[in-house]
């Protein structure tokens, strides 16, 4: 007789029905939302179309249609712009200190989005503005020279936050090209400015394209500046009308589904076209393959400007915000630094965000969540991967298409979604914890599949057979073999999950309750009741627990790993 | 042989890879015999099938048809639906990469076999150290695995394929992996640990060199079929086939129409356009069917003048000679033909040079001069 219930089956079966869960239930649950009234159980509940058609004739709907395109578009220039020079120079030019531009890149990675985009108004307010108020000074002006409370102020707080990832993808782009054949176009007679229109560039563009793309998508996506930034200013985008449908008073779900299913079909349409462009482009690579070494321009007496030029961004991107943070959480009142103020630094801004009533939660909570979330996703993904990548199961590429899904929901999007899932279905479950921890292991499984495939792949496929031919079942194979040769990218996966879920905003803000209160939404609401000093200190010590995250998962990781 | 038990009997064995439209059939109705205690080699050109035979003797490949059975008990049957997964059969496996686990040291990888199953302490420490004798190893143990030379890693390889007594032991191109020097090295090696041990040994490998050293018996394989089994010297001076001619050593290939049979001490004659050479008929052949003579390139005499009263002599002009140490190779052209020879190096050639050759009827075979597909001429003694 054949055994169905094998344990390997049964921990198969169930962890491809847990991804189908958290994947597909929400994405049917928002459509299904959108169609509907009310919640179930309300009076009145039924289909409708009702919430379209609020959403899409209401005037303002062009208006907000129209900001978060500028707004995307516009940080879409800038990010690529600022990202690009910079791979640009540390790839192909013999600036000096490119190593340490590197690391520069990944710093503002480290800061969470919400702390940045309150930095920048702390910077750029035309009231309270550093910058503005020692510019007011220095040079007698009436009027503050800049306002972040506007479109190009939201541009500016969104792109210097979002310019590494730009680096980073372009980086790798210039790494991977062949200059082998830039060189035979200069060999074959054409000049260096030709060289680069005609056989660069082309070369470049679906990199280029595709980078493009995904800043794009994630400006659209992006909550933080358009709340705290664009609400002020009245300047409304996709995120916060959702945000706001839920918030006002009664909450309108069904309106909010609308503009989510909206916002999820530009995303989603985003994300699938960088799926195509980016599966050519590996095709390229193939060919071309790796390990060329780029041809390093000598740019002359200029490398000194671009050097400069290099720290400058830092210093915008790092320095500042990361300064004017720490200044901030250590004075009584905001103020511009002054021989007054120096005299006056305090830890009561430490002690009072300590004492906070819900503080000891908010911590508890967020430490939970970002490492449970870490870990379930990293184990759920290194399963599928095996799925994906070792077995020949039927069925592995929808489920790999699956765990993808969520990488095209918005967090607001993701955030609605589950709010009608939890509305609807009979778990009773919404309002704490575990609506979160299920939120982020939806959001996060994308980046815990990519790291998990991408270990599982290297695996040779006879390191897991020789455990087989020794007589090892399935789950020895997988627990004494597979994961500890996965390590190095369950660590990898597991830093980084921890690391974004610590600051996880734009999902968490729809979902939360007095006792889920998470650090983010405490730093938000303390930024909400004009408590700047506060959020600073905060912001610091969120900073803090990130950097340890880090530095213990990596030295933890090493010593698991494997020791080469 | 006919005394000897079979350790692993095959039938009928199919497979196909891929799917639809995309399907390759990979195993054309394998059936092979493994006596106890013997060395088997199964040898072919890649793409012939021999490591997807080995592998469903392991389990990891699941076979589309046909039945497999290791010490009588049946591990794969299509008709009865037996499917024995890999970790239940009674086999040890060596693997092409040795696929030793990085994350673990000498120890930790022999003694896997049997931690798993939850053996006592002493148990495995006392069957490890044995195992790591027998292989050269001992004082290794904690040695980390990637701070393994080639050769070690083999050897830790196979003793974690010999730890747990299996039945059988299946090798995929072990030594394909090691520099030349060493391959020859552990080529003695392999066969002098496989008697000691006395196991049924089944061994995948694509250099004929290596499977006439080591092998009790060699299958050849060929595009998903089973060609001819022997022992290395049935098959490299009596082959009935004229790819286990060509793929086993080099050879020389004559066409041309039987009109002789022969049998018995009686020499065969085929009508060639270098005139009637008789052969020496090792398979069944028809009268006036076209067939080829092989003749393997030392077992060709080169004289300067024409030998006389001797039967199948060939005369031809010297194309090029090469100095290979203990013999000149020469190309000599017959006709449209060129013809490989080694010569004493004692007798120099020069080029342009008129010889005469004298092809040793006993050593020249008669085959059918069947096609098989997928035979280039690049494997035709080049």
């Amino acid at each position: 007789m054949k055994k169905y219930f094998t344990v390997q089956s049964v921990i198969l079966v169930a962890c491809s029905l847990f991804v189908v869960y958290l994947a597909g239930i929400p994405l049917v649950m928002l459509l299904y939302g959108s169609f509907r009234s009310a919640p179930i159980g309300e009076p009145g509940a039924a289909f409708t179309i009702q919430n379209y058609i609020k959403a899409y004739f209401d005037r303002e709907f062009y208006l907000l249609f129209l900001n978060s395109l500028y707004f995307a578009l516009g940080c879409c220039i800038l990010t690529f712009s600022i990202g690009t020079y910079l791979a640009w120079v540390s790839e192909r030019t013999n600036t000096p200190l490119k190593k340490l531009f590197v690391v520069m890149a990944l710093i503002p990675f480290i800061i969470p989005g919400i702390l940045s985009t309150i930095s920048w108004i702390l910077l750029l307010s035309p009231k309270i503005g550093l910058i503005n108020i020692a510019l007011k000074g220095l040079l007698g002006l009436e009027q503050s020279p800049f306002n972040i409370y506007s479109m190009w102020g939201m541009i500016w707080a969104e792109s210097i936050h979002d310019y590494p990832l730009v680096f980073l993808l372009m980086s790798a782009a210039f790494r991977n090209m062949d200059t082998s054949l830039e060189e035979a176009a200069l060999s074959a007679g054409s000049s260096t400015w030709t060289t680069f229109r005609r056989v660069t560039l082309p070369l470049m563009r679906p990199a280029m394209f595709s980078v493009m793309l995904i800043v794009f998508v994630r400006a659209i996506e992006s909550f933080e500046v358009p709340a705290l930034v664009g609400v002020p200013a009245k300047i409304s985008v996709f995120t916060t009308k959702i945000f706001l449908a839920i918030h006002q008073f009664p909450s309108d779900f069904g309106l909010a589904g609308a503009y989510a299913v909206t916002l999820l079909v530009i995303s989603t349409a985003g994300v699938l076209i960088y799926g195509r462009i980016t599966r050519r482009e590996e095709r390229y690579a193939t060919v071309t393959g790796k390990g060329y070494r780029p041809r390093v321009i000598d740019l002359g007496p200029w490398k000194y400007v671009t050097c400069a030029s290099a720290f400058l961004i830092f210093f915008l991107a790092v320095i500042l915000p990361v300064f004017v943070l720490l200044w901030s959480s250590f004075i009584p009142y905001y103020g511009i630094p002054s021989k007054e103020l120096f005299d006056k630094l305090t830890l009561a801004n430490y002690r009072y965000v300590l004492n906070y009533p819900l503080a000891l939660t908010a911590f508890k909570n967020s430490f939970y969540l970002s490492v449970g979330s870490a870990t379930l996703v990293m184990l759920l993904t290194s399963v599928i991967a095996w799925i994906t990548v070792k077995s020949k199961l039927p069925g592995r590429a929808l489920l790999d298409n699956m765990t993808f899904i969520p990488i095209a929901m918005p967090g607001i999007v993701l955030g609605v979604s589950l709010i009608w899932v939890y509305l609807t279905l009979p778990i009773p479950i919404y309002g704490t914890i575990w609506v979160l921890l299920l939120a982020y292991m939806t959001k996060f499984m994308p980046y815990g599949i990519r790291a998990a495939s991408a270990s599982m792949v290297q695996i040779n496929k006879e390191l897991e057979e020789a455990s087989l031919a020794s007589g090892g079942t399935w789950l020895q194979t997988f627990r004494k073999v597979l994961l500890p040769l996965l390590m190095p990218g369950f660590v990898a996966g597991w830093i980084y999950i921890s690391i974004i879920a610590l600051r996880e905003l734009s999902t968490s803000i729809l979902l939360y309750s007095y006792d889920s209160t998470v650090l983010s939404i405490m730093a938000f609401d303390l930024w909400e009741g004009g408590q700047y000093t506060y959020v600073c200190a905060l912001g610091v010590l969120m900073v803090l627990i990130l950097i340890t995250m880090a530095y213990v998962a990596r030295k933890l990781g090493a010593r698991i790993g494997i020791a080469e | 042989m006919a005394d000897k038990r079979m350790m692993v009997q095959i039938q009928n064995l199919e497979k196909y890879f891929g799917e639809d439209k995309d399907r390759v059939h990979v195993l054309k109705g394998v059936s092979l015999e493994i006596p106890e205690g013997s060395l088997y080699t199964f040898l072919g050109p890649s793409g012939c099938g021999k490591t997807t035979t080995l592998r469903c003797v392991a389990g990891l490949e699941r076979p589309d048809g046909g039945r497999i059975s290791i010490d009588g008990r049946t591990v794969y049957s299509a008709g009865e639906r037996i499917y024995v997964p890999t970790n239940k059969r009674p086999i040890g496996m060596v693997f092409q990469s040795y696929a030793i686990w990085p994350h673990m040291t000498v120890f930790e990888n022999v003694a896997y076999p049997l931690t798993i199953q939850r053996r006592p302490k002493e148990e495995i420490k006392r069957r490890v150290g044995e195992v790591l004798r027998i292989v050269g190893l001992q004082g290794l143990e904690d040695r980390p695995a990637p701070k393994l030379s080639g050769g070690q890693q083999q050897r830790v390889a196979f003793a974690r394929a010999l730890v747990n007594e299996p039945k059988v032991m299946l090798l995929d191109e072990p030594l394909s992996n090691l520099d030349a020097k060493l391959r020859e090295q552990m080529r003695f090696e392999i066969k002098a640990l496989q008697r000691r041990v006395n196991i049924t040994t089944i061994y995948v490998t694509h250099d004929q060199g290596e499977a006439l050293a080591i092998s009790d018996q060699i299958a050849v394989m060929h595009a998903g079929k089973l060609i001819e089994v022997g022992t290395p010297h049935q098959l490299y001076s009596k082959p009935k086939r004229k790819f286990t001619a060509t793929f086993l050593g080099l050879t020389n290939l004559i066409e041309g129409k039987v009109i002789e049979l022969g049998g018995d001490s009686q020499p065969g004659r085929l009508e060639t356009n270098k005139g009637i050479l008789s052969f020496v008929p090792t398979t069944k052949l028809e009268k006036n069917q076209t067939a080829v003579i092989s003749v393997r390139p030392e077992h060709i005499e080169v004289h300067k003048t024409k030998p006389q009263n001797s039967e199948n002599v060939v005369e031809g002009t010297v194309k090029d000679a090469v100095f290979m140490g203990d013999a000149y190779h020469c190309h000599i052209a017959v006709g449209e033909d060129l013809i490989r020879v080694h010569t004493h190096p004692f007798l120099t050639m020069n080029p342009g040079e008129k010889v005469y050759l004298r092809l040793d009827p006993q050593s020249c075979n008669g085959l059918p001069a069947e096609d098989i597909e997928g035979m280039d001429e690049s494997m035709m003694g080049t």
